[in-house]
This record gives structure tokens, sequence and C-alpha cells, in this order.
């Protein structure tokens, strides 16, 4: 549209249009630049122009490989600068839709989802809130502390067995969980148990992801839009891989994935974090600002912080860096085996098998079960770690959790207690695994 | 009140683990060090009874420890391995120099033969005299290009099955952020295998993949290993240099992290559409290359020619097919490079004769 814009007002020839004027705007070259945006310079409208141009442009693409028209939509809105603009970009994008001018292009219909952390943050809600109802939307909200409705909870009984020992343990008991105290209170405490910034911040992305999807699911929504930047996606592919994600990688920062049967796009993965910043203010859009755990803390509070802090300045010396790591994630593949692997219990991303024993053969901590060992002929790959039988009621979930996720749990308090998404996780993969053992004998 | 370790119960902790955060006492941490590289070896099937394996040992930190435990690892497990050191002399004063009289010693003190090849004698270039004549900008691509294919002629000469070298974890995992930050799909594909033998003559690999650098320098110390530490006189690699640091944080944030990247790493699975270059052996030094002349052998002609910038950037390719089907050119300084296939017959036999009388496979690797 940007270009259409051009023709009618600067019947430029075809040359002198992809050629620069020094010194002014690289669209419409008549007006003086106002931002500079990957060494190119902007005036304001142009850059508005181009901007929701790329916006559609990459919902189009995403839109035509996932197959999703017509389908109700719901946008994810944590209330901040990228997700806002998000949502002034798909609501002008729906209403346009629905004036005619395209009508193939338009969805059922808008939600927006919504997660309230102010149980974790208190006092951020009021201010998203109020920017939430100023706009023409349906709003739906989850509360963090939902995930803590059920009676029955996974509590972590023991999780390293005394030092010396060959294996970290992990194991869990379902419990009933004092009905006089409050879900939110179990909120707290499970991140209080949880040691590091770090571990809170993965632990808060599990959660807001399931909650998302559920109101998503609840909602008939198929396809779901995800407000992450660029910068935001570019963070997340290293600090996932420095977490130890990389197994999981794919399904999880890719332009579209599927979860389950919704379609999750992130229109907004070619803009970086300085154009949404000049988007919204040259739009008027308001956002709020969404705190997390590390929220004015020094750069080397978590990974995810300090992750942030080195793709911006790295993006300032290289300013293709962003859109080179989010090009690098989309040419993963999941591994072959991930389609049938075991889905972790605390994140719910396939969980590759034996990442246990990996761990265990290069951080030996028992130096006398060593000594015995054959020579180098013997060479066979240890055997996978048993699922040990437990007394009252103890399970060992080791195996139903991914790398990552025991790196999590490794500093977890023993009497946390996870989520119940993670009690149902449990119990419909047990009966799962009790239906293939009979499987071959059901008519 | 003392702390006792963690792991024996006995002995007094005197060090605090950096893989893992234990407190552990002097002996233990030899004892899970060396089982962790022990691990890394029998899991990934790295050498077979009877090979012969050459250290590639500079004399740092890295190699001498590799060399120190290959031969207790050896000595202990019975790997029955023919355990040799390798050194390239890449002739730069004031560094290299030094840190060869501490391979010297090496091989007297471990009692394993020594073999050092260098650029001069190979290529009739030391980089000094390289660095002379390209400036500091790009002499990195020199040396990394000339070692390269130096170790492997190095190995031939000594018609070794194996070159070792002393990659660390933390090595690896800036590798792989490093590819991830530049895009480098094929080289993120490849950079987490322990070992690689489709790209040169001899099969290589990184026993100490899984170990982390602090950890290797703490074993030197406490015992007392006799290493050389500068850093190169030549300019270090600026954008290594970012992920370097950044590693560095991340460790400090989550001492497994460096761990976990390289467990990330290995999950990371390349899609197939991606190509990756087809492989011929170059028509001048019949080394592996992707093109008909090889990446030295075009960087040795612009030396010769006085244009070193012939095989620097994005020209190369172009280079490369330009000089397909010519003869080098020649200065005063050049010595003939001997062909792979001359140093190929010559490991062949000596091979024929170290195995004259006995039954097995004679014919030389790569063949």
């Amino acid at each position: 549209m940007c270009d259409s814009v051009d023709q009618s007002e600067h019947p430029a020839p075809r040359q002198a249009r992809s050629q620069r004027v020094p010194g002014m705007c690289i669209k419409c070259k008549t007006a003086k630049p106002n931002v500079s945006i990957r060494l190119s310079l902007y005036c304001k409208p142009c850059f508005v122009k181009a901007e929701i141009f790329k916006f559609r442009t990459a919902l189009n693409k995403s839109r035509q490989k996932a197959n999703q028209h017509g389908t109700k939509l719901m946008a994810a809105v944590s209330g901040g600068p990228t997700s806002m603009a998000m949502l002034k970009l798909i609501l002008d994008f729906h209403n346009v839709g629905r004036q005619g001018k395209t009508a193939s292009t338009a969805f059922a219909s808008v939600t927006v989802g919504h997660v309230d952390e102010s149980a974790l943050f208190p006092g951020c809600e009021d201010g998203v809130q109020r920017i939430l109802q100023a706009e023409d939307v349906e709003v739906v909200t989850a509360r963090l502390e939902d995930v803590f409705d059920s009676e029955e909870g996974l509590e972590l009984v023991e999780k390293t067995v005394t030092p010396g020992a060959v294996r970290d343990k992990f194991v869990a008991q379902i419990v009933r969980q004092n009905p006089g105290v409050s879900p939110r209170e179990r909120l707290k405490q499970l991140f209080s148990g949880l040691s590091t910034a770090t571990n809170r911040e993965d632990m808060l992305d599990s959660i807001k992801t399931f909650l998302i999807k559920k109101l998503a699911q609840s909602c008939g929504c198929r396809t779901l839009l995800l407000g992450d930047s660029g910068t935001r996606m570019a963070t997340k592919v290293v600090t996932y891989t420095s977490r130890g994600r990389g197994y999981s990688l794919p399904f999880e920062v890719l332009a579209e994935s599927q979860w389950g049967d919704i379609a999750v796009l992130r229109p907004m993965r070619e803009w970086i974090a300085k154009e949404v910043a000049f988007f919204n203010r040259w739009t008027a859009q308001p956002s709020a600002v969404v705190p997390t755990f590390t929220t004015g803390a020094p750069a080397k509070a978590s990974i995810d912080r300090l992750t942030e802090s080195f793709i911006v300045a790295l993006d300032r010396d290289f300013p293709s860096t962003v859109a080179t790591i989010c090009r690098t994630v989309t040419k993963l593949q999941p591994q072959d085996d991930a389609a049938d692997a075991v889905h972790c219990l605390v994140c719910g991303m396939p969980a590759e098998a034996g990442a246990q024993t990996w761990r265990n053969r290069l951080t030996v901590s028992d130096v006398s079960s060593t000594e015995s060992e054959g020579p180098v002929a013997a060479g066979a790959k240890p055997e996978p770690e048993p699922e040990t039988k437990l007394a009252a009621g103890g399970i060992d979930i080791t195996q139903r959790l991914c790398y990552s996720c025991q790196n999590l749990l490794h500093d977890a308090k023993p009497g946390t207690v996870l989520p119940e998404f993670s009690t149902h996780r449990y119990q419909t993969s047990d009966a799962a695994d009790l239906r293939k053992q009979i499987e071959e004998f059901l008519i | 009140m003392p702390r006792v370790c963690e792991i024996c119960q006995g002995a007094k902790a005197i060090l605090r683990r950096p893989k893992t955060g234990q407190s552990i006492c002097k002996e233990c941490f030899f004892r899970v060090f060396e089982t962790e590289v022990h691990n890394t070896i029998v899991d990934n099937k790295l050498f077979r009874r009877g090979d012969r394996v050459g250290i590639g040992a500079s004399g740092g930190k890295d190699s001498t420890v590799l060399a120190y435990v290959m031969k207790t690892l050896n000595e202990r497990y019975d790997y029955g391995l023919d355990l040799f050191l390798l050194s390239v002399d890449e002739g730069i004063s004031g560094y290299r120099d030094d840190s060869l009289e501490t391979v010297k010693r090496n091989k007297e003190q471990y009692e394993l033969p020594l073999l050092i090849v260098s650029y001069e004698q190979l290529y009739g270039w030391s980089m000094d005299a390289i660095v002379e004549t390209v400036g500091r900008k790009n002499n990195c691509t020199f040396c990394g290009v000339f070692r390269r294919q130096a170790l492997d002629r190095g190995a031939l000469m000594l018609d070794l099955d194996h070159i070792v070298t002393g990659h660390n974890a933390d090595d690896v995992a800036e590798t792989i952020l490093m590819n991830i930050f530049r895009g480098d799909i094929p080289r993120l594909g490849r950079c987490t295998e322990i070992a690689t033998s489709g790209d040169g003559y001899i099969t290589r690999s990184k026993p100490f993949k899984y170990a982390y650098e602090k950890e290797i320098v703490m074993y030197a110390y406490f015992r007392k290993l006799d290493y050389f530490s500068t850093e190169c006189t030549y300019s270090p690699n600026a954008y290594r240099g970012y992920a370097r640091e950044f590693l560095k944080d991340l460790e400090a944030v989550r001492p497994s992290a460096i761990l976990d990247i390289i467990h990330s790493g290995e999950a990371m699975q390349v899609a197939s559409e991606v190509k990756l270059p087809s492989q011929t052996s170059c028509e001048r030094c019949g080394y592996i290359s992707s093109n008909r002349v090889c990446k030295a052998c075009v960087l040795l002609e612009g030396l010769e020619r006085g244009v070193p910038q012939l095989g620097i950037g994005k020209s190369v390719k172009k280079t490369q097919d330009l000089l397909a089907g010519r003869t080098a050119t020649r200065s005063g300084r050049a010595v003939d490079v001997v062909h792979f296939d001359k140093l190929r017959k010559h490991a062949q036999e000596m091979r024929h004769e170290r195995c004259t009388g006995c039954t097995c496979d004679t014919s030389a690797p790569g063949t």
C-alpha cells in the first residue's frame, strides 16, 4: 500500500525510486527523515505506512502457511508496547476487512486474551485494564493463580539424593491441598520456592503459555497471535538455548507454530523494539509497563535479562543481528523422535529421552562406581535410568521432565507444589501409558 | 569449621567445582574430571585399540592438560593407543617460539614422541612474514586456514589415525552462540559434532568437549603442570570476543549454562533443505576443498603475487574459479608445497613397514 501511494504522488521512473536521496526519507525522498531504522532513514508518515505494510505482509504470509482463514482469532495482549501495537494493527486490519474492501481476509472475530499477573506483580494490572477498556474489543482474562484452582497438587518431596550419589532424583507425590490456603498464596509459595530469577522467569513462561492456550481453547479461537517483536524473539532464541531448551526450540519460537489445534502466529516478528516504540508514539497508541522479575535489576540478574541487554547491544553494533537470529531459527527442525516424545510435566514441551543420563555422565559426582569400569572396547552406552519404585505414593518424575525443567527443579525447595497442569499432565500421560500396554487387546 | 568433601565425605574440601558448585577435595576433583573425559571418550567411541593418536599440542593449558589426561587414561583404562605430540609452528616470535619450548619439555615429562611442522617449512611463509605483508587485519584468516592443513600434513607424516585437540566446552558453547548470531546454519549443524572425519583425511576429535575451561585451568594448577600462557601477539577475533564475554556472564548467572548450551546445540537439527557444499580435492595440493583450488592455495597465490587480498572476503569463490586450471605463481620465497597424494603414499609405506608379517589392514587413513 505504501508503494501505491508513492506512485500516485511521485511518478518517478523505476530506477530513481530505488535510489536513495542523501539526507532524505528512503521512501518518499522528499521529506526530511525523522527516524533511522537499520541504517535507513524514514520520515514520520512513510515510517508508519511501512510498518503497517510490514505487519500485514507478515500476517498474511503466516496465515497462508497455517491455512487459517475465517477463523476466530485471539490476540494475546499483555498491555506492553509490542502487544498493544499488534492489537491496534490487527483491529485496523480486521475492520478494513469487515468493511468489505478485502472481505476474504477478515477473521470471524477478534478477541483479546490477557493474563493478569497482579498476584506476582501487585499494582501492574490497573494500568493495563484501563488501556484495554478504551479499545473497542472483547477482552477475556485469566489470572496466574488459576493454575492452582484444583484441590490436587503435585508436590516435590525430595529432589536431590544425598551428595555423592549417582543421580539427581526428582520425586513427587500427589497431595490434597489445604483448602485454607488461597490459590494466590499457593502461587506465591511456588515462586518463592524457586531460588533464582532465571527459574522464576522459566516457570512464569510455562504458566502464561498454558493459560493463554487455555483461553484460546475456551473461546473457540483457532488462531492465536502472540506479540513477540523480533528483538524479543531473538532474545528468546538465545535465552532458550542457554537454558538447554534446544530440543523444543523449533516448537517454541517459530513465526508459525501449532499448539495442538491452535495455530500460533507472530506477526510482529520483523519489528525491532525501536520500531515499536516509534510506531506507538507516532500513532498515539498507549501501552503499559509490564514488570518482570528483573525490571530495574542489573544485567546479570537472570539469563533472560542478560541476554536481552546483550542482544540489544549487539544489534546496535551489527544492525542485522536480530533479523539474522530470527532467520536462523526458521532453519531448524524438530528431531525425528520429537513427535512421539513425552511431554514435560512443567513446560508441556516434548522432552527428549535420556536427558538425565547425558548430564550424569558429564557431571560425575560418584567416584567409586568408576573404578571397575572396563576398557574402551566395552564402549556401550550406559543403560537408561530405571524407573525406581518408591514407597508411600512417591513418584519418580525424572523421565517426565525435559532437560531444562530438570535444571529448574534442581534448585527448587522440597515441598514445592507444581501447578495443577503438572498433575493433569502426569495423570493423562499415565493413562496413555496404560492404554499403550493393553492396546493390542482392545477391540 | 573446615568443610568436608561432598563426594568422598572424608577429606577436607579445598575447591568449589565450577561445573556443579560442589565443594570437593583435590583427589576427588582429579577423579571426576578424568572420569568425565573418559566417559566422553567411551560414550562416543572415539578410538579403537591400536590407533595412532596425535595430540595437537600448542603448549597452552588446554593441550598440556589434554596430553597429561590422555596419557593417564590410556594407561588407567588400557585404551591401547600409541600417543604422539603434534605441534604447528606458525612462526610468531615472542609467542609460538616460547610455547614450543614448553611442548619440548612436555615431550620429556610425558615421554611422548613429538613432531613440529612449521608454516615456514610447509609453505615458505611464517606468520611474522605474512603479517609484514598483509598487516594486522586479516592475518587470522591465513593462520586458521594454514593451521588446519598443517595439522593434517603432520598427521600424515606420522601416519596417524586420529588427532585430538584441546577444544573445551567453553569453545564449543561459544561457537554455537556465534553461529546463531551470524546465522551460519551449516556450521551450526556441524559445530557440535565431537569427531569430524568428512572434511579432512584424519579423524579429529575433542575429548574436552564437555570440560569447562575453568576446570582445565584448575586441573593444571593442582597437578602443577608445565604450560605456557600468553595471548597470541596478533589481534584476537573481535566477534568471538563478544560471544566469549557473553558466555562468561551466562556462566556467572547459572554455572550449568555452558553445558546447557551444548545440550541445546546437540539437539538442534538443521532443516534438510539447507544446502551444504559438496567436497572435492584441490587440483594443486590435493587437499580436500569445496572448489577446484583450495583456500590455502588461493591465499598462498595471493602472497606470492604480492596481492594478499586475493583470498579474503566475498570474492574468494570467484578467485578460486579463476585460478582453476592454472599453475601456481612462484616468487623467490616459494617452497614446493608437497602434494597430499605424496604424503599419503609415504604414510602407506610407513604402515606397510610397521606391519610386515602382520595381517592388519594396511590401507593408510584417508584412502
